[in-house]
């Protein structure tokens, strides 16, 4: 079931890529430089993007070993330090 | 010391603590399924990028039907990153539909609509709504000839409803044909009432989803893992899927840049070989079932009468199926939601084929 379902989606997003949108006389006026410095950048934007998705994990895991020691929760009627 | 004084000028008068121990608070099933519950969230990041990027957008658009086309093309080929962002706010705009579809037959397959759901499931049944029309409506504003033959189509489909049919073709077109007044029209709703009803609808929709918490399959009931905390775990989970979805959005608009056919041409005869955008496939194949007359009915009235009985049926779901509310299996409502996908995804596929 989720096997299928799994499929479903991919291909339910894979859709709009499938359907064109259309003839295009009109299309941006990139020169083969700009076009290079625009897959450069969208080179260095997914490294950004792996960046922070690494360091995420990270915290992500260091979130679940402290709540694994249980020290994420409130003490109840923990004494106030004034 | 400046950002302290704000703190504290804002905790005198608003109780951000009950914020803050709603968010620890806050838990969120853990269970086999638990990677349906990403997809509402995805769609509300699309939802923001599509509000940020045509904001961008509007403050060059002319809507007229003498000024829309070369405004666009403008857009595309004058402005400074103009291209980029009206990619973004297309790829944004095909994602965020297809976030949506999936998000609907997760909630479906998972029948998260049932009680004390119901009212979930009827907003984000008008959110479908809505965005469909978002889509609708935005597309025709580039009035090109494929935009202007599908608005042509799409509002005569809408003409074929029994009863409210013509009226509700006339409100849409402005008058008896698509022209300037469409336009207008169509304009006004994409970036004044449809924003509205959608924030309306949304907030809505996540205060629903607050109160009742996510919702939990039967066959999960029992086979659930520890709960986990909505913040940092969910939160920090929520964070990747979007990351990725932002980098695979760039990614289309810079690879494949939205493009623009030729000027519609009200008095031209329609292209042939025209095909809706995709998320209407499935509706133009569906219509083309039908013959032009069943017992000397008209083919296409029926047609959209059967499509609009199958819509309805899909939304009162969660008010007929009586058994997953009371906690039992009901197969015949699973059977009914893969029916609703397989035969969504098959008519979109042949009508891409064909």
């Amino acid at each position: 079931m989720m096997c299928i379902f799994s499929a479903a989606c991919i291909l339910l997003l894979a859709l709009p890529l499938l359907c064109p949108a259309g003839q295009a006389p009109f299309e941006p006026a990139l020169s083969p430089y700009d076009r290079h410095i625009l897959y450069q950048a969208l080179v260095l934007f997914w490294i950004g993007i792996i960046g922070l998705i690494v360091i995420i994990v990270m915290k992500l895991k260091e979130a679940k070993r402290t709540q694994g020691m249980g020290v994420h929760q409130d003490e109840e009627n923990a004494p106030f330090l004034d | 010391m400046i950002c302290r004084r704000c703190r504290d000028w804002i905790t005198e008068r608003y109780d951000v603590d009950a914020l803050r121990r709603l968010l620890r608070t806050k838990y969120v099933p853990s269970h086999r399924y638990e990677i349906s519950y990403f997809t509402g969230g995805l769609t509300l990041f699309l939802f923001v990028v599509q509000f940020l990027t045509g904001m961008g957008l509007a403050l060059y658009y002319v809507p007229h039907s003498e000024h829309a086309y070369k405004s666009i093309v403008d857009i595309m080929t004058k402005l400074r990153m103009g291209w980029f962002f009206r990619s973004l706010h297309h790829w944004g705009a095909q994602l965020a539909i297809a976030s949506l579809f999936v998000h609907f037959f997760a909630n479906l397959l998972l029948k998260a609509y049932r009680k004390p759901r119901e009212l979930l499931w009827v907003t984000g049944f008008i959110m479908i709504t809505v965005l469909v029309f978002f889509g609708l409506s935005g597309y025709f504003l580039i009035w090109d000839e494929r935009a202007f033959t599908a608005i042509r189509v799409a509002t005569g489909g809408a003409g074929s409803l029994p009863l409210i049919g013509a009226p509700v073709k006339i409100f849409l077109r402005g008058g008896i044909d698509v022209t300037q007044e469409t336009l207008t029209r169509f304009y006004a709703f994409h970036v004044s009432v449809l924003p509205m009803i959608s924030l309306v609808i949304i907030g809505l929709h996540v205060l629903l989803v607050q109160v009742h918490g996510m919702s939990v399959p039967l066959s999960q009931k029992n086979r659930q893992k520890e709960a986990q905390p909505f913040f940092p775990n969910v939160f920090y989970k929520d964070l990747i899927v979007w990351l990725l979805c932002a980098g695979v959005l760039v990614t289309l608009a810079v690879v494949f840049p939205a493009a623009i056919g030729t000027k519609a041409d009200p008095m031209a005869p329609a292209p042939e070989n025209i095909k809706p955008e995709w998320y209407f496939l499935f509706l133009f194949q569906t219509l083309k079932l039908f013959p032009g007359e069943i017992a000397g009915l008209n083919g296409e009235m029926i047609a959209v009468t059967v499509i609009s009985l199958g819509v309805l049926f899909a939304f009162l779901m969660p008010f007929f199926d009586r058994r997953s509310s009371a906690g039992r299996p009901s197969p015949v409502f699973t059977y009914a939601a893969v029916f609703y996908l397989v035969y969504f995804v098959v008519m979109t596929v042949i009508g891409f084929l064909n």
